[in-house]
């Protein structure tokens, strides 16, 4: 028996020793620190700054890099033509403009407490970390300053909705790396609703498949928004303030210095793609000219979430017959009419339509003219051309609407639309009240009287690729009434055509083919000689 | 007596060490999520008539639904649906269980029930099928 258990535990201990081996501790492998167990952060948070300023006893530098980005000044100068831009500073043809809304629109502000002039940009515990490495997917901010509910909250005041209370600290104990869903949060509901605004971003990108975007399909490739859009400093790139029309430059490569976008499909791809299939090389002849998402979105709004396509402002105000904002929607149960906001359109599946693009961006801003009878005013013009040799032919969303504008100063207006006050447009229905307070607050000119104007304006698409057997087909583009029929500037077979080149042609290639019978039959009839 | 006593000692300890390693395991509800559309919603919308999106229970519902470990109305188990086995026999056709092919039952378990709980009808996320 003695000898049976010292050989048990021996071999107990030999199991265990091997097992040592084989089988490391367990631990987390997708991050190198537990946030759960740093002190910081095991207490109850009473606001959001409070847990900045835990975040930052360790990450000394991340407020102050968060400070320099277009993220939290909403203000970007384009360098190409000193157009002061940014959320800050645009117009729209959605919501319009946030001047007088940021107790709205800066709910997806990266910090807390910003409803107007007086926010501190200088603070450093008024950076929100949470709203982009909160993981457990339970974050949430409130309008009117963009602070986290510690406690349950009626939204929005006297609606009878409660916003229940969120653990701050169990949040910023599983903090991580930001993902789709983190930037998606704001930026699939830009325009202020689900694929509203964009087109090619809406919440079918939290976790897609292969149809929807083949490089973030949640069971393939699962690429994050930080996969393309790399964020040195916490600046991201990849704007679509400065986009880059052109990128000509190779695959980017590991330890190569390279400044160019990493957001681009060159930048990992280069300039010959294809390496397979019926004609790879006619397909990389094609790259020089048209962008490849030109061919690889077929249709954006894919993934079951409509996008808007036209917004009808002049149509807002209309009551019920008992005095009550209305709204109507279609089979779908998707919003056509909203009293506060005028006539939509929306759509899924949506083909692109198609234009020159270099990368060059010029936004009618406030206090540039403009005028209701050249037809319709561009929110953002598009440079680009077939000969300028910068520029590549780009799907884009057009959105098209009518909004109002000051006909005496020939400008566009900046109107007061959400708050709870009496001159906000979504609460009276009065624009002249609306304008007025919001041109003042925006320091411009505004004559009283208001009218609408027609407006377009222009997203380039990029987002929602198709996989490769989706991808636009060549007739459909080489054909008369294809994709590209309104393409200007360059000849495209099967779509172009002119007579006498394709008589010279014909007579050249029938020339040659008498020529050969010719020859053939020389060489028959003297073959004795 | 005492050799077995030993073992008996050294098995308790090696159970309860185990166990608490597995209970240790905190569920992923975006694996969660990735699993319930791509596999039970997949199959639900192709072969059941319907999808059930999560925000269609509470919380405790879920709970209660989970522990019964009743599927089809008690025909089959779920956990017969998270297994290793069934993602094998499915994994040529679904991507979803292709990838999670090699997941442990529990942690697989734990995943999906973070992602119900969070998308049910009173949770942090109320969430749809698609």
């Amino acid at each position: 028996m003695k000898i049976n258990l010292a050989a048990l535990l021996g071999g107990l201990l030999v199991a265990g020793a091997l097992q040592a081996v084989e089988a490391p501790a367990p631990t987390k492998l997708n991050t190198t620190a537990d946030h759960s167990k740093f002190k910081e952060l095991q207490h109850e948070f009473a606001s959001g700054p409070e847990v900045t300023k835990a975040c930052l006893t360790c990450h000394t530098e991340a407020a102050l890099q968060i400070h320099r980005t277009k993220h939290w000044t909403w203000e970007v100068i384009n360098p190409l033509n000193n157009q002061r831009l940014g959320k800050k500073n645009v117009i729209n043809n959605y919501c319009i403009s946030t001047a007088t809304n940021l107790g709205a629109c800066a709910t997806c502000h990266v910090g807390y407490g910003w409803v107007n002039s007086s926010f501190d940009f200088k603070s450093q515990v008024n950076v929100d970390c949470l709203v982009c490495h909160d993981t457990s997917g339970s974050y949430k901010k409130l309008p009117g300053g963009g602070q986290p509910p510690v406690k349950d909250t009626e939204n929005p005041p006297g609606s009878g909705k409660i916003v229940k209370a969120i653990d701050l600290a169990a949040i910023a104990q599983k903090v991580g790396k930001t993902s789709r869903d983190t930037c998606g949060a704001c930026h699939f509901f830009g325009g202020g609703g689900d694929g509203v605004k964009h087109g090619d971003m809406d919440t079918s990108l939290a976790s897609p498949d292969k149809e929807v975007d083949v490089h973030m399909d949640a069971t393939g490739l699962d690429f994050t928004c930080s996969t393309c859009h790399k964020a040195p400093a916490h600046d991201v790139v990849g704007s679509r303030y400065m986009p880059t029309g052109k990128d000509s430059g190779d695959a980017h490569m590991r330890g190569k210095v390279n400044k160019s976008n990493p957001a681009t499909c060159q930048s990992c791809h280069g300039q010959a793609p294809h390496k397979a299939g019926a004609q790879p090389a006619k397909l990389n002849q094609h790259t020089d000219k048209v962008a490849c998402q030109t061919c690889h979105i077929p249709q954006f709004a894919r993934g079951g979430v409509p996008t808007k396509m036209h917004w009808d402002w002049s149509t807002a105000g209309k009551l019920s017959p008992e005095g009550k904002p209305m709204l109507k929607t279609d089979a779908k149960g998707h919003v056509i009419y909203d009293s506060r906001k005028g006539d939509f359109v929306v759509a899924e599946n949506v083909t692109p339509e198609y234009g020159w693009f270099n990368g060059e961006v010029t936004y009618t801003l406030l206090g540039d003219t403009v005028d209701k009878s050249n037809g319709i005013t561009l929110i953002n013009a598009l440079g680009g051309s077939a000969s300028d040799g910068r520029s590549l032919i780009w799907p884009m969303k057009v959105m098209r609407g009518s909004q109002p504008y000051d006909p005496v100063n020939k400008t566009l207006v900046k109107p007061h639309v959400a708050g709870n006050d009496d001159t906000a447009f979504w609460k009276n229905f009065n624009w002249e009240k609306a304008i007025e307070t919001g041109m003042k607050a925006a320091n411009a000119p505004f004559s009283g009287k208001v009218d609408f104007l027609k407006t377009e304006m222009y997203w380039p698409i990029t987002h929602m690729v198709a996989p490769k057997e989706k991808a636009v087909g060549c007739n459909e583009c080489h054909t008369k009434g294809g994709r590209l029929d309104k393409i200007e500037g360059v000849y495209i077979p099967g779509r172009d055509a002119n007579h006498l080149v394709n008589l010279i042609g014909w007579l050249a290639a029938g020339a040659t083919l008498a020529g050969v019978l010719l020859h053939g039959l020389l060489r028959i009839v003297r073959r004795k000689n | 007596m005492k050799a077995h006593n030993l073992v008996s000692t050294l098995v308790a300890a090696g159970l309860l060490c185990a166990s608490t390693l597995a209970s240790a395991y905190e569920g992923d509800w975006k694996r969660g999520r990735i699993y319930y559309r791509s596999v039970c919603t997949a199959c639900h919308a192709a072969q059941a008539g319907g999808s059930i999106a999560p925000s269609t229970m509470t919380k405790a519902e879920w709970v209660a639904y989970l522990q019964k470990d009743k599927h089809a109305k008690g025909k089959d188990s779920l956990k017969q649906y998270v297994s290793k086995s069934y993602r094998a026999s499915i994994r040529a056709q679904n991507k979803a269980a292709d990838k999670f092919a090699e997941l442990p039952d529990e942690e697989l378990s734990e995943d999906l029930k973070a992602f119900v709980i969070k998308g049910a009808k009173d949770g942090d996320a109320p969430a749809s099928c698609s």
